[in-house]
């Protein structure tokens, strides 16, 4: 290993501390990453270069970069009038701001009631049922959903009969379909969250909660003053999560419940699907402009996510 | 003092189990009401509506799914265990190998390697110029590695995994490394037999993944032999005529009248039904992925 010294030709002399030699030491650790890095590679770095469609009024016949350079006009054609920019990002929003609030008081009730639930069976039990929602897909919830809201046979109908009311045609009234979807999702994540809670509470020191006790503080106050506030940097983390991913709708969730439905899907189309459905509509390039404005404030709102969980926590950010 | 306190207590116990009671009721019941809509009579159903209890117990719909449809139902649960059981071999060796090597501290690139994954959680090129590589140069557009490549590799699912092995003393490689061991051998031998609860964690979420997925086959398949479970379900529940316009063979159908809602909720349960029987055993250890997953945060 005298090479060391005069390592400056590159090739077959390696420096101890250079990228080859660290690459020929450890290579089969290297190797084994090659596999996962060829999937990345594949399916998320190179589309990358397909996002210069964005730019451009996509033809097939000219291809990604022959064809004509329109520069910002697909972007502003999305927040114009003519277009659902402004609705769709609303919809967005509002659908996951809603699924934000709720998806932690939710959970977060679930969580400490199991707790001072004493009856190992019963709590067992009903975990197990709890949990059940987040093992079935989309298009399953949709099925269920379709049971609940149908117009002929549905339950909710049948209810609405039962106490003397008119029944409603739930699929063609678009009124109502946020607020169904938003309860869809938390019926769903509610369980499968509250195991996030769980454990959060797990590791409280128990002490704590004797000495409120002999202090006489009743279980209310337990919760209210213990509980909670230990459970605040927990729910920090998760909710600027949340907020990270907020410009992100549920493709899965919107498209199994709602499906294509012409009448209701104008209330409900997210970023996620209205890409989808502009892609077969209005073209290539109007909808990749779409997803990358969707991409640009996903990275903006992860990283000032991040930077603010980094303040409160003291220097433990997201990622 | 005392007495109102042991009320009050008393009463944050009832309302615990009300609360959770009721919420684990509203969870299970839509599973309920599926199964016995499914086992019901389409005219009770028509007449009634959907019931909790089954109205008029047959199993008409069923037999109605299995002479119209059977084959078209066993080739897509085919397609669904094949992408399942391939799709997650394939994942767990992809992600655990990945994880093990970055989990070793002395590998100098490690860090950017992560950030190499971590980078495509937090940016993305869209769905569009993602579709467009995926059918124009990988040729997946009816192909059935659709079902399968684009969902390989999690990065959550890698970090989960890296989390474990991180926690193996390393002291328990450098005696392997000394004894002349290299990496993948020590990777087989004794990072992954220490991990078995990681493995299966992280198996059983890319398992219920794959058995999930109708996404890759809305965007890349239409060739109905291709056409898993899940995809199967959600074009009948879009069209249900899809169904009703299956040649009825009439001797062996005779008598059965057209079923539509119960043939949507029956197929809904020939869905999820390996689900049902299997997750009361599983579900620990999706509770175990997301404590693993709560430590890192």
């Amino acid at each position: 290993m005298n090479s060391v010294g005069r390592s400056s030709k590159p090739g077959r002399k390696i420096r101890k501390d250079g990228f080859l030699y660290e690459i020929k030491k450890n290579r089969i650790l290297y190797l084994m990453c090659v596999p996962a890095l060829i999937i990345l590679i594949l399916f998320c770095y190179i589309p990358f270069g397909g996002v210069w469609m964005a730019f451009t009024d996509f033809n097939v016949l000219d291809g990604i970069f022959g064809s004509k350079f329109v520069g910002l006009d697909n972007f502003k054609f999305f927040f114009s009038k003519n277009s659902m920019g402004w609705q769709v990002t609303y919809n967005t929003l509002v659908i996951n701001f809603f699924g934000i609030i709720f998806g932690t008081i939710v959970p977060i009730t679930i969580a400490i009631f199991l707790n001072e639930i004493r009856n190992k069976t019963y709590k067992k039990v009903t975990q197990s049922m709890m949990f059940f929602p987040y093992f079935l897909s989309w298009v399953v919830v949709g099925a269920i959903i379709y049971g609940i809201f149908s117009t002929d046979v549905g339950v909710a109908n049948n209810m609405l009969r039962f106490f003397g009311k008119a029944p409603i045609s739930w699929y063609s009234e678009p009124k109502y379909w946020k607020e169904i979807i938003i309860i869809a999702d938390v019926w769903k994540w509610s369980g499968y969250n509250s195991i996030i809670y769980l454990a959060a509470m797990s590791n409280f020191d128990a002490s704590l909660y004797e000495a409120a006790k002999v202090d006489g503080a009743n279980k209310f106050q337990r919760i209210f003053y213990l509980t909670l506030p230990m459970l605040k940097p927990t729910v920090v983390v998760l909710t600027l999560m949340s907020i990270g991913r907020i410009f992100y709708g549920d493709f899965g969730m919107i498209y199994g419940i709602v499906g294509n439905n012409p009448v209701l899907i104008d209330e409900v189309t997210v970023i996620d699907t209205y890409v989808y459905q502009t892609m077969r509509t209005l073209g290539f390039s109007y909808s990749t402009a779409i997803g990358l404005f969707q991409s640009l404030m996903g990275l903006i709102l992860v990283t000032v996510a991040n930077k603010v969980a980094k303040r409160i926590n003291e220097g433990e950010g997201l990622f | 003092m005392n007495k109102n306190r042991l009320f009050k207590d008393k009463l944050v116990t009832i309302i615990a189990y009300c609360f959770i009671g009721l919420f684990a009721i509203i969870c299970l019941y839509p599973l309920i009401l599926t199964i016995s809509v499914s086992f019901s009579s389409e005219q009770e159903i028509a007449k009634n509506g959907y019931s909790i209890i089954p109205l008029d117990f047959t199993f008409d719909t069923y037999k109605y799914i299995f002479i119209n449809s059977g084959s078209k139902i066993l080739r897509s649960y085919g397609v669904t265990i094949f992408i399942t059981v391939v799709g997650t071999l394939g994942a767990m060796l992809i992600t655990s190998m990945i994880a093990f090597a970055i989990s070793i501290k002395k590998l100098k690139y490690r860090n950017i390697i992560a950030f190499i994954c971590n980078f495509t959680i937090i940016f993305s090129a869209g769905l569009i110029p993602w579709y467009m590589v995926c059918v124009n140069f990988y040729g997946l557009k009816n192909n059935i590695l659709a079902l399968i490549l684009p969902s390989i590799f999690s990065v959550w699912n890698m970090f989960l995994m890296r989390t474990y092995f991180s926690s193996i003393p390393s002291s328990l490689y450098e005696a392997a490394e000394i004894d002349g061991g290299n990496y993948f051998t020590i990777f087989i031998k004794i990072a992954m037999p220490l991990s078995k609860t990681a493995l299966l964690t992280v198996g059983l979420m890319y398992a219920l993944q794959y058995w999930n997925d109708w996404w890759n086959s809305l965007i890349f398949i239409n060739d109905k032999n291709l056409f898993p479970l899940q995809y199967y379900l959600y074009s009948i529940l879009s069209n249900v005529n899809a169904i009703s316009s299956g040649r009825v063979p009439s001797g062996a159908a005779g008598g059965i009248a057209l079923p539509a809602e119960t043939v949507k909720m029956a197929v809904t349960v020939i869905t999820i039904g390996p689900i049902i029987f299997l997750y009361p055993f599983v579900q620990k250890y999706f509770v175990q992925g997301v404590m693993m997953g709560a430590v890192k945060e």
